[in-house]
């Protein structure tokens, strides 16, 4: 078929634009709005003063922003070992041919499709309440004493638990379907070779899933470093140190917190390039460790 | 054939694509949506100059108004304003169109102010106005003279526009007052006559009501920084309190280490409702429940707590007491949101005159009464459980800021803030190993 050219042109014009104004164009500003001191995030260019790394320079000194990235950095690396790992094992349980597949995948896939607010209210008013929530009634049924699951000390972590409670159902879908795509035939061999169970898991389907482990990282990666929501709801009213992360650090820094007027565009600009350097870096890392992931089967 | 077709369906895409761009105006304000998916109310229709209907011969027939409202359409807030404003149309002929642009207006409000969106009047709070909008607002100067606001408005709020902002740039809608809020039902129980005016007559209290079996203090670890910030500005006054935040020394001011040391004090002596500090509200709703007496907080922990639990609680509210030899003994903490002009407004007299319809007289005592709120006309009355306040914000000549004096350093702000929660946590045994603490951070 001959290619008419002026119409693909033409069709593929909304699209590139779309793209170019609402892409590009926000990328290339935050960039260059990192280098400038601007207070504003929609102040115009003659409002802004070159400021070099300055903008750098502030948010790495910060302790506030230390902290953020420490606890993001824990989010990611633990939540994300104890949410791979969960979800990774409830998918080859599910796949395994238990009775009940439906009824449990699409249990454990609940969390998702509930509101985060909704669950994240739940964990904090109803399981880590003091007075009457669930887990300090089993701790008093056992005769021990209630513990502060929300004092400064645990909150980090039982957000992290609300957290990957409502996450593992997302990556147990992606592993389920990933096992599903593996040739019976393979397993059926490996079982009149004499495989265990274990050996199949380890031999056979844990190297045929690497390019879903690698996507499922990157993933998790985006997630950890857009953690937003699960802070904000276990600090409603102001930021706290053990539920800083990067993105409220930003958020904090761009439109001011409550009572503060101060405000940093630049500076808030500055984390979104340092975060989305980030991702493309764990991106990179993670494409050089599973290097030869297109398996034929 | 297929020419003919691909250039039909390129024409439709192109008509479709101007028809979604078009109309801008006309439907900017038509069944919009609020931030939770609620549809306007007072949908006033279009912005077109033209549309004048001219024949009633009103004030203000033909005046199109939009405003952006920090409240949902199915608050008791947003049910208020809707009123104020279908009775302000029938009254002068104006149309106001609202959106409902909820809580995170302060989100939206710079990046519209500075491209020059059209609306004409906004809500927020008035510190923010001040300070980050004050060159998009309304001189209301002129305006409030001419109706001689200051009569019936609360000269602490305008002074304090003022000395922000250099000009009276908005209008306080709803005044809020910090202090000790308390259960008087709980006090006659513990047989607590008078509310304490000093340190040591709190202690007092404190005492009556443990012996009455009720906790004296409840306390959530969101406020633990406004409730310590109280007992610093008592001995240090807010610049002091600015001064050692920006720069460290916290262990050499004795009148830090002994703030710090009274709250250790009132930690130890059980003073502090069980799991306090808690979860916001867990430790607020203990007051509902009759668990808890007080607790230091601004005056909308009165309808939250009587809205989650389901009950009246009687209240009261006192001052926090004096210390002794301290540097600030009667400030408290007074802030309020209110009603700003934009500077471009076509009808900046207009949407002053709304203004003033909907914070004074009818709609301000309705608003006082349905969202339990302090009336922002003085003439007004406090509904009952806020009994007192007003008369506690006209007679405020000095007023505490919502602890700015923590925001002097925004990089250790939350540092700062975690620091005093464990405090309340009783985790530091002296106040001097409190302040070395904070100034670790340094």
């Amino acid at each position: 078929m001959r290619k008419n050219k002026a119409m693909i042109f033409w069709f593929c014009l909304p699209a590139v634009l779309s793209l170019l104004i609402m892409f590009v164009y926000p990328v290339c500003r935050t960039v260059l709005m990192s280098f400038f001191r601007v207070e504003s995030l929609t102040a115009g260019l003659g409002d802004w003063s070159f400021f070099g790394l300055g903008n750098y320079s502030k948010i790495f000194s910060s302790q506030s922003f230390r902290t953020a990235m420490s606890n993001m950095v824990v989010i990611w690396l633990v939540g994300g070992l104890i949410t791979l790992a969960l979800a990774l094992l409830m998918s080859v349980v599910l796949t395994s041919g238990i009775r009940g597949k439906k009824f449990f995948r699409a249990a454990i896939y609940m969390p998702n499709i509930i509101s985060a607010v909704a669950l994240a209210t739940m964990w904090i008013q109803y399981i880590f309440q003091y007075d009457y929530g669930l887990l300090n009634a089993i701790v008093t049924t056992l005769g021990m004493e209630k513990v502060k699951w929300l004092g400064s000390d645990m909150k980090f972590w039982t957000m992290t638990a609300s957290f990957i409670f409502g996450s593992v159902g997302y990556y147990m879908l992606i592993y389920i379907s990933g096992i599903e795509g593996i040739p019976q035939d393979l397993y059926e061999a490996a079982t009149l070779d004499g495989a265990s169970k274990v050996q199949q898991f380890f031999r056979l389907t844990l190297p045929l899933l690497k390019g879903v482990i690698k996507t499922s990282i990157t993933f998790w990666s985006i997630n950890a470093t857009t953690f937003f929501l699960w802070s904000k709801m276990f600090s409603p009213i102001d930021t706290e140190e053990s539920t800083i992360v990067p993105v409220i650090y930003l958020y904090d820094m761009v439109f001011g917190g409550k009572g503060v007027v101060n405000r940093d565009a630049g500076a808030g600009a500055a984390v979104g390039v340092v975060l989305t350097l980030l991702i493309i870096a764990v991106y990179v890392i993670t494409n050089r460790l599973f290097k030869k992931t297109d398996l034929e089967y | 054939m297929k020419k003919i077709l691909s250039l039909i369906l390129a024409s439709v895409m192109v008509l479709a694509l101007l028809a979604g761009c078009g109309g801008g105006n006309n439907n900017k304000n038509s069944g919009g949506q609020d931030a939770g998916g609620n549809n306007s109310q007072n949908d006033a229709g279009a912005q077109n100059p033209d549309n004048q209907d001219g024949g009633s011969g009103k004030q203000y027939d033909g005046v199109e108004l939009t405003m952006w409202s920090m409240w949902n359409s199915d608050e008791p807030q947003g049910q208020v304003i809707q009123e104020a404003i279908a009775a302000f149309e029938e009254q002068t002929g104006a149309k106001i169109s609202v959106e409902w642009k909820g809580r995170s207006i302060n989100e939206i409000l710079s990046a519209s102010l500075e491209s020059g969106e059209k609306f004409d009047i906004f809500e927020d709070d008035y510190q923010r106005i001040a300070n980050i909008y004050k060159d998009y607002t309304y001189d209301l100067t002129d305006m409030a003279a001419a109706v001689n606001y200051d009569s019936f408005s609360y000269p602490c709020f305008n002074n304090t526009v003022i000395g922000w902002a250099g000009f009276l740039n908005s209008i306080a809608e709803q005044p809020q007052v910090g202090g000790i809020f308390y259960d008087k039902d709980a006090f006659a129980t513990a047989g607590v006559t008078a509310e304490p005016k000093t340190w040591s007559e709190f202690l007092d209290v404190c005492q009556k009501l443990k012996d009455a079996g009720i906790a004296p203090i409840a306390q959530d670890s969101a406020y633990a920084d406004f409730a310590f910030y109280h007992q610093l500005v008592r001995h240090l006054g807010e610049d002091a309190i600015t001064d050692l935040d920006a720069n460290g020394g916290w262990a050499d001011s004795e009148g830090a280490v002994a703030a710090a040391q009274e709250i250790i004090d009132l930690v130890n002596a059980g003073y502090f409702a069980d799991g306090a500090p808690d979860e916001y509200p867990s430790s607020q709703n203990k007051i509902g429940f009759g668990q808890a007496a007080m607790i230091v907080c601004a005056n909308y922990v009165t309808a939250e707590v009587n809205n989650a639990t389901g009950t009246q609680v009687n209240w009261g509210l006192f001052n926090y007491p004096a210390v002794e030899g301290g540097a600030e003994p009667t400030a408290a903490y007074a802030g309020t949101n209110s009603l700003a002009v934009t500077k471009y407004s076509a009808n900046p007299q207009a949407a002053f005159d709304f203004i003033m319809f909907l914070t004074t007289g009818e709609f301000d005592q309705k608003m006082a009464d349905t969202a339990a709120q302090i009336p922002a006309d003085t003439r007004n009355t406090a509904p009952s459980t806020l009994n007192g306040t007003i008369e506690t914000l006209l007679s405020a000549d000095s007023t505490m800021t919502w602890c700015n004096g923590f925001n002097a350093r925004d990089d250790l702000k939350t540092s700062v803030k975690s620091t005093i929660v464990e405090l309340y946590e009783g985790k530091f045994a002296t106040g001097e190993d409190f302040c070395k603490a904070l100034d670790a951070l340094y």
